[in-house]
């Protein structure tokens, strides 16, 4: 058996020890808690928002269990260099999508391994605009966030820090930010070709901040430019969740309990939460918690909270507000690809090396939100899956299109979608392998995003045209990245966690990762996701020095 | 330092400064003493020691082998970037062949003992300095044209703006090393009427500032990841003050700070070798992977510019002291 | 058909720096995909071959990619997408019903099975289920330009994209690992990278 076999298997975190993460085969100590011992926390989902909760509050001295539905996965021997192999790597169970613009669930948006989806997210670590946490009362659409862009800006700091970030000595949009703690990293042709086009538009654009580190830090060794970021980065240059928090939390005395899919969440008497049901190595069981936080994304932080219903919260957990499950929002992904006569090869290094934000900062726009758009490299079975639903193509239309490959070159957008009660997660009929009610995800874009989406395309295709490409072709109906279906806020009838993420209906519940978006903004999501769950560990220290837990 | 890696190489200030001295009339003769021209520097006791030819060959010789070290930084150098460039251009392969030649001359001139300039070895060493000077222009060039203009992206990735004046600079000792080479005996060294030794010296200083320039640029671009990293940034530049005020200063002063300083800058050089090294060693897949690494890595031929340019520091020290002007 | 990157082959780097260990290992057992179905009876499986031919038609000059197989593998093994559209059935309903719907269409209209008839007339109907136009009973509550879409579409091309002679075809640099590339830019190449042919 594989390695890799071997940590889908049975979980590897058990008798007082993990996986090192940095070498083969070996093991780093960890503090185990016996299940009937109520720990401080248990923290669901190890991603983007679990992991720094999780790091933070053991070096905060609390006793934390953070646990993951996925596999503990040593990178260096785990990940082959492999587009097809490496699907292990999503949320792979089945979810039912429907909706008018049903999402494309899988690889497109969800990761199940400890470290969650950055195991092999695209690294792009943006900070949001500061108008966009007052985007109701500053911009006129979506909903105000409880939080203050400038204490939001000190918290993305330190995300930045913490995560090595490879950025440009000066980021051209925004109020002023510190250096980036690595430089940033050579563009690939793709990412040439953005530059140009955006020159030619007079825009502005710049090297992509990046959370894969371009010089040696720790034991990572610098990115080596292979491109299969979105499938695990099996150099350890991608500063995941895996290699920078959850080291961090083991360190720091949690203990990590990979393959351990939480089913439930128990309710005392009390109206209190006391503990999670969870599966592991083969059967049911049950950790008793002072607190339980909800980590799990948002497709499966509300599935949860709503199958947890039970007579007291019929509705589902911290549902009093009925928003649950609602406001789901994705982001427009849309994309525009042509043909160049030179050699571009965009498999090379990460797939967005250069970046526009100009319409994220412009607002003479007729429609709300913003959007950016990032050089590509799909590797070859994505590519095809974007020649065949963009274009049709199959035979041999599809074979000579695929001929094309290493001329190809493309921008991609991420856009933003505004939130809409009737976008939104339930629970379907159907069963889970764990006998687990699935997810039913409908989604419908909005007036809005399509207006969005059509201007994005149009100056993409500008771009595109500027530096020459031809046989030019959009992809028209991608979306990726979640958010909303428990938006914080400051009422509790119109949101379903406070600014702390604290559940305004059981204060020992809480909500710490894309979920709690109010409005997803027009960049990728996760420095902004990591960056709330420092914050929250720093409140949740604040409430307990003052005894408010 | 990690990343692509460049040349380490000396100022384009330097170089031209160099260039200019070195292309201005030979004043073999010494007609009229320099500080004599300058008010400010005219001194009473002005007596041009009068030395053997064995002295101006010794420090001909030492520039030479100074030429040569220079030389051969280049050609390692530029063999591993322009490599890795895939010598799109063809004329990428001229400073190799420029380093090469250098490289044979300043062996050459070191094993000659004869107090005359060879026409071969100055019609090489201007070459060389042509050559660097040209490549200097198709850097310029190069990183001008690329998305974003002179940026920090383009300084860390595009051509090396520095790294062809190594070559100037190697051209450029050496083609001095002549000159003082043929010093008549009596006769103190000179050039274009100022002392070889206060010349090379003021060369060394700016050398030094500029190499340090790139090597600060491209340990930014590595971030100090290791705090070794501040060597070059930190050591070269006591060094190049104080062989620059031993330039400017009196001739007869025992300069051991400077010596000391100059033997770390060299010392430091062949260390940053072994840094690079390990460098590479400790990307991914190491040793390996050198098909990668060492294109990618720290570059190895880079940090012994700094040995050079040392070297080239204490010849200066070495004619000053030789042919006290003061 | 033209080769676009003569002597190019991902394979011969596999004792390179660009392929690691467990790489060598998925992209052998990839290699060794079980020819013989496991989940498709007979009958599908003859539909299947034939559809994947006109999916995916390969050069004659070399074994063909097996793509049924793969497709067969998948099923056999329960490999999910993560998500399915709600107007399907589960993946393996809905090939079972796919393809004995082709099936049905192709006798309802030449009277002759799916297989049989000749390439033109294969595309002909795979083409009127890529537009939505097949209406046999046999689809059920399954909208055949839907199972197009999403099943056979997919199924097909991701494992014919996965394969070491597609990624020679299209000059995909393969696994890199722990070697990555050097040569970033724009008509830059690594000497492990595929050189097309000028003359193409
Ligand atoms: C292909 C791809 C590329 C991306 N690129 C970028 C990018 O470049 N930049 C960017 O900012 N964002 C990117 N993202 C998005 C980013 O990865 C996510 O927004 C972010 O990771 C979400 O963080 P999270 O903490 O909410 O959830 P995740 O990081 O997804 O973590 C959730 C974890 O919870 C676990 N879990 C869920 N339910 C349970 C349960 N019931 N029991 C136990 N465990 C559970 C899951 O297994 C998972 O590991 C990308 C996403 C994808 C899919
Ligand atoms: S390109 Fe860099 S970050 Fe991406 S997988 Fe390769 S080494 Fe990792």
């Amino acid at each position: 058996m594989s390695t890799r076999d071997e940590a889908r298997a049975a979980p590897r975190a058990i008798n007082g020890r993990a996986p090192d993460v940095f070498r083969r085969g070996e093991w780093v100590p960890m503090r185990e808690h016996a299940e009937e011992e109520e720990v401080d926390f248990v923290v669901v989902g190890t991603g983007a928002g679990g992991a720094p909760l999780i790091a933070r509050l053991a070096e905060s001295g609390f006793s934390v269990v953070g646990m993951d539905a996925g596999p503990y996965f040593r990178p260096l021997e785990d990940f082959a260099s492999d587009e097809r192999e490496q699907e292990q790597l999503y949320w792979l169970d089945e979810r039912i999508c429907d909706g008018a613009n049903p999402i494309v669930m899988g690889g497109k948006n969800s990761g199940q391994a400890v470290g969650g989806s950055t195991v092999h997210f695209a690294m792009v670590s943006l900070r949001f605009r500061p108008e966009w946490f007052k985007s109701r009362s500053a911009l006129g659409y979506g909903a105000d966030w409880p939080l203050d862009w400038r204490e939001m800006w000190g918290y993305y700091q330190i995300a930045e820090q913490a995560l090595s970030i490879s950025g440009p000595v000066r980021y051209p949009w925004g109020p002023r930010r510190p250096r980036y703690p690595y430089r940033a990293h050579e563009l690939n042709g793709a990412a040439e070709l953005l530059a140009r086009g955006a020159e030619a538009l007079g825009m502005k654009w710049t090297a992509t901040p990046l959370a894969t580190v371009s010089a040696p830090h720790g034991r990572s060794p610098p990115c080596v430019y292979r491109g299969f970021c979105r499938f695990g980065c099996s150099t350890n240059a991608k500063q995941s969740q895996l290699v920078t928090f959850i080291p961090r939390a083991l360190a720091a005395g949690a203990e990590i309990r990979d393959l351990a899919m939480v089913g439930r969440i128990e309710v005392g008497a009390n109206g209190r939460v006391s503990g999670v049901h969870y599966h592991r190595d083969g059967r049911w069981r049950f950790q008793k918690a002072r607190n339980v936080v909800v980590a799990g994304y948002a497709i499966e932080t509300p599935r949860l909270l709503l199958a947890s219903a039970t007579d007291r919260y019929r509705q589902g957990l911290a549902n009093s507000s009925g928003l649950v499950g609602k406001n789901l929002m994705t982001q427009s992904n849309q994309a525009v690809f042509g043909r160049m006569a030179q050699e571009v090869r965009w498999y090379k290094g990460p797939p967005s090396l250069a970046i526009t934000e100009h319409w994220n900062y412009e607002d003479r726009k007729e429609f709300f939100g913003g959007y950016c758009w990032m050089a590509q490299g799909p590797l070859p079975v994505e590519w095809v899956t974007i020649q065949t639903s963009s274009r049709g193509l199959w035979g041999q239309a599809l074979r000579d299109a695929m001929e094309h490959y290493i001329h190809q070159v493309g921008l991609k957008m991420v856009g933003e979608m505004l939130p809409d009660e009737r976008n939104r997660v339930t629970l379907a009929d159907e069963k889970d392998q764990y006998g687990l009610p699935i997810a039913r995800i409908t989604y419908s874009w909005g007036e809005n995003d399509k207006a969005l989406i059509q201007h994005a395309l149009g100056q993409m295709q500008m771009s595109l045209e500027a530096v020459g490409a031809t046989d030019i072709f959009r992809q028209e109906d991608d979306t990726n990245h979640l958010a909303g279906t428990a938006r914080m806020g400051s009422d509790p009838s119109s949101s379903v966690v406070n600014a702390d993420c604290r559940t305004w209906d059981i204060p020992n519940l809480w909500v710490c990762d894309g979920s709690v978006f109010p409005t997803t903004g027009g960049v990728n999501p996760s420095l902004t996701i990591t960056s709330i769950a420092l914050r929250t560990a720093d409140r949740i220290c604040a409430l307990a020095a003052r005894g408010e837990l | 330092m990690s990343g692509r890696p460049s040349h380490s190489a000396l100022g384009l200030s330097s170089a031209v400064l160099l260039a200019a001295a070195a292309l201005a009339l030979v004043d073999r003769h010494a007609a009229r003493p320099w500080r004599a021209r300058i008010p400010a520097l005219r001194k009473p006791t002005l007596r041009g020691k009068v030395t053997d030819a064995t002295a101006a060959v010794r420090a001909a010789r030492r520039m030479n082998r100074a030429a040569g070290l220079l030389a051969g930084s280049v050609l390692a150098d530029s063999a591993v970037e322009h490599y890795r460039g895939s010598f799109h251009n063809k004329a990428m392969i001229a400073p190799l062949a420029s380093a090469i030649f250098s490289l044979a001359v300043s062996a050459h001139g070191n094993a000659d003992k004869r107090p005359v300039a060879h026409r071969a070895r100055d019609v090489v060493y201007s070459g060389a300095f042509f050559t660097g000077l040209l490549g200097a222009g198709f850097h310029l060039f190069n990183v001008s044209k690329r998305p974003g203009g002179f940026c920090w992206q383009n300084l860390f990735y595009g051509a090396p703006l520095l790294a062809p004046a190594a070559l100037i600079l190697s051209g450029a000792t050496g083609f001095l090393s002549e000159r003082v080479r043929d010093t008549l005996p009596g006769r103190s060294p000179t050039i274009a009427g100022i002392p070889a030794g206060r010349a090379v010296a003021a060369a060394t200083a700016l050398g030094l500032i500029g190499t340090m320039g790139e090597a600060g640029l491209l340990h930014f671009r590595g971030a100090y990841h290791n705090p070794f990293m501040y060597a070059p940034v930190s050591i070269p530049p006591v060094a190049a003050v104080l062989i620059g005020h031993a330039a400017l200063g009196r001739a007869r002063e025992r300069r051991w700070v400077t010596r000391l300083f100059l033997r770390l800058s060299a010392a430091m050089g062949f260390a940053g070798v072994g840094f690079h090294i390990f460098g590479v060693a400790r990307n991914m897949g190491g040793w390996r992977n050198w098909s990668q690494n060492l294109l990618n890595g720290p570059p190895i031929p880079a940090p012994p510019s700094f040995t050079g340019l040392a070297l080239a520091g204490l010849a200066a020290l070495g004619l000053m002291e030789d042919h006290p002007d003061d | 058909m033209t080769d676009r990157y003569p002597g190019y082959d991902v394979m011969a780097k596999r004792w390179t720096p660009s392929w690691n260990e467990q790489t060598r290992r998925v992209v052998d057992q990839r290699l060794a995909v079980l020819r013989e179905p496991r989940f498709f009876s007979g009958a599908e499986w003859r539909t299947l071959n034939a559809v994947c031919a006109r999916i995916m038609p390969q050069p004659k000059d070399r074994p063909p990619v097996p793509l049924p197989a793969y497709v067969d593998e998948k099923l056999h093994m329960r490999r999910l997408d993560g998500y399915r559209y709600a107007q399907l059935p589960p993946q393996d309903v809905a090939w079972r019903r796919g393809l004995a719907a082709l099936d049905d269409e192709s006798r309802a209209v030449h009277g002759a099975a799916f297989h049989t008839l000749a390439s033109d007339q294969q595309d002909t109907l795979l083409g009127r289920m890529q537009r939505g136009e097949l209406t046999s009973v046999a689809w059920g509550d399954m909208p055949c330009q839907l199972f197009f879409e999403h099943r056979v579409i997919p199924d097909i091309t991701h494992a014919y994209y996965a394969h070491p002679l597609a990624w020679n075809e299209i000059g995909f640099g393969g696994p890199a690992s722990p070697r990555g590339y050097v040569r970033m830019g724009l008509d830059r190449r690594d000497p492990w990278e595929a050189a097309a042919d000028r003359g193409v």
